[in-house]
């Protein structure tokens, strides 16, 4: 039997189109990856499936890892939001530096070495040797690291840089709250001493917020709320209500 | 009987939809990534629609019974659905559906518009050859490694995830360099990626020592125009051969007698074996003698 283009277009047709509808009905044509990380033999959830897709929240959801301490140790804008932060973001955030002689980039495996580190649960990266000094601060501050753990990483820091040296500083919330509120401007530099000093009464401030003025006055308000987990955007209206 | 050469416009409408279809699909992820609704169909990777994910993943799924990063599913079923398509007809998929081959081809178009003749005749053989053993290398070397690592190392130099992503970071600079590389090369070589460094092709490759629909030359009436071996884009020898079992074979039809060969049943794909018209003429016409001869007794 002679075969010719007619025939190879059909057997495309059935082969491989047919075959991805009768896989798609078997339920073995998913395009969508299986985001949950694989698990060890313990149970938990593998630090090195960790993936550069995954987000700051699904690291939080199968680690136990809370967003806002990745923010912190890494030094991200406050107002990231963990739901869309991918950890592969990362290499757009910060610069690539020279260590040991080859370049090293602030990305997923930093992550899983801080993963590992903050959770206690051994990982053993084959690139990452040193640690940004925020992160290692960081760990220590939050007695994550000690003995010898501790001696080795305060030895093995550099100095993480921002590519974009007004990343911080474009944070949506330092831009956005310029407003009036009772006759001063609340910026994102506001602490609540200027918010009291400015004419909000303290409650005012707990009606607003929730909760009761901070006995230390000189924190920023925005680093109050965020703490709180509220959001800064959001609240400031109220205070200029 | 001779013929005018025909244009292989089925092939062509192929290779047209499924390199619509990786731009739709890239363009749509890249929608999705900017928070928009994707068009007409949805939005996958391209790692999720590419057969080759499913190679690389697959001692991975064998010993753990899980896709290496970036893998997914869909990728493991299509590999197995081209390798079926493969095992019919030999690399259908280099030569029909591959968007990467595709652009290679159509460059190449430009390169046979400026050299003419010399368009895909630059390599000498001596060098040509050896090379074409290649891709085997790098198959080898990105099977390994992967499962090894158990990443997606083939990404850092990949030069279709460059060209179809080229908007994402993700895309490293040694894949924009081989990209570049072989866009520029496609204008000299005809699909240069695919006959010297494809792990894919290298892979479909082999099938083509056993495929079922075979690629037949009759010797018979054959008349030696060596049309085929002009029109080859893999640069076959096809004319000297009976049965084209070369690994660089694409299963692109241009050889063929429904498009290039000029001579009717002299070269095609076929599944059963044919009879040959002018060996039935000949047997005809000796039964014809011996029956004048012995007077019609047997």
């Amino acid at each position: 039997m002679k075969i010719k283009s007619i025939h190879i277009l059909l057997a495309i047709i059935i082969i491989i189109g047919g075959g991805i509808l009768l896989a798609s009905e078997l339920d073995l044509y998913n395009t969508d990856r299986v985001k949950s990380p694989r698990k060890t033999a313990e149970g938990f959830y593998d630090i090195y499936d960790i993936r550069g897709s995954h987000t700051l929240e699904e690291i939080e959801k199968y680690y136990q890892l809370p967003a806002s301490s990745a923010i912190d140790a890494f030094g991200l804008r406050p107002d990231t939001i963990p739901a869309l932060f991918q950890l592969k973001d990362m290499k757009e955030i910060f610069k690539p530096v020279e260590l040991e002689g080859e370049e090293y980039i602030v990305e997923t495996d930093t992550v899983k070495v801080f993963t590992s580190l903050y959770l206690k649960i051994p990982y053993v990266s084959d690139e990452t040797f040193y640690l940004p000094e925020k992160t290692v601060n960081y760990l220590i501050e939050n007695d994550k690291l000690i003995g010898e753990e501790k001696e080795y990483w305060q030895g093995h820091t550099f100095k993480m840089e921002y590519l974009d040296s007004k990343y911080l500083a474009a944070s949506e919330f330092s831009r956005i709250v310029v407003e009036e509120a009772e006759g001063f401007k609340v910026t994102g530099k506001t602490t609540v001493k200027e918010l009291l000093d400015g004419g909000i009464t303290e409650e005012k401030f707990e009606e607003v917020t929730g909760f009761k003025v901070p006995e230390d006055k000189s924190v920023l308000v925005r680093d109050f709320l965020i703490d709180k987990g509220l959001e800064f955007g959001e609240v400031k209206d109220k205070f200029a209500e | 009987m001779a013929k005018k050469q025909k244009k292989d416009l089925i092939r062509l409408a192929v290779q047209i939809f499924f390199l619509a279809l990786i731009i739709l699909i890239s363009v749509n992820h890249f929608r999705s990534e900017q928070g928009l609704a994707p068009l007409l169909i949805g939005a996958p990777s391209l790692h999720a629609v590419c057969p080759f994910g499913g190679v690389v993943t697959i001692y991975t799924y064998l010993a753990e019974g899980a896709f290496i990063q970036k893998i997914h599913q869909s990728a493991f079923t299509l590999m197995w659905l081209v390798l079926g398509l493969t095992l019919l007809f030999g690399p259908v998929f280099c030569g029909w559906v591959c968007p990467f081959g595709t652009v290679q081809e159509f460059i190449g178009k430009i390169g046979r518009k400026i050299f003419k003749k010399r368009y895909n005749n630059f390599i000498p053989s001596v060098i040509d050859k050896p090379l074409r053993y290649l891709r085997y290398v790098i198959l080898a070397l990105v099977v390994v490694n992967t499962a090894i690592s158990g990443k997606l190392l083939f990404s850092n130099f990949d030069p279709y995830y460059a060209l179809f992503n080229i908007w994402s970071s993700e895309v490293t600079r040694l894949s924009l360099l081989v990209l570049g590389l072989t866009l520029i090369g496609s204008l000299f070589v005809e699909r240069p990626w695919c006959k010297y460094l494809c792990p894919l092709g290298a892979l479909l490759g082999i099938f083509n020592f056993f495929r079922i629909v075979k690629l037949k030359r009759n010797e018979n009436i054959c008349i030696n125009c060596k049309v085929c071996d002009r029109v080859c884009p893999m640069n076959i020898n096809i004319s000297t051969s009976k049965v084209i079992s070369d690994h660089q074979c694409i299963s692109c039809l241009l050889c063929t007698d429904e498009i290039a060969c000029p001579v009717s049943n002299s070269l095609n794909f076929s599944v059963l074996e044919r009879k040959n018209p002018k060996e039935d003429l000949k047997k005809d016409s000796e039964d014809k003698i011996e029956e004048s001869v012995s007077g019609g007794v047997k």
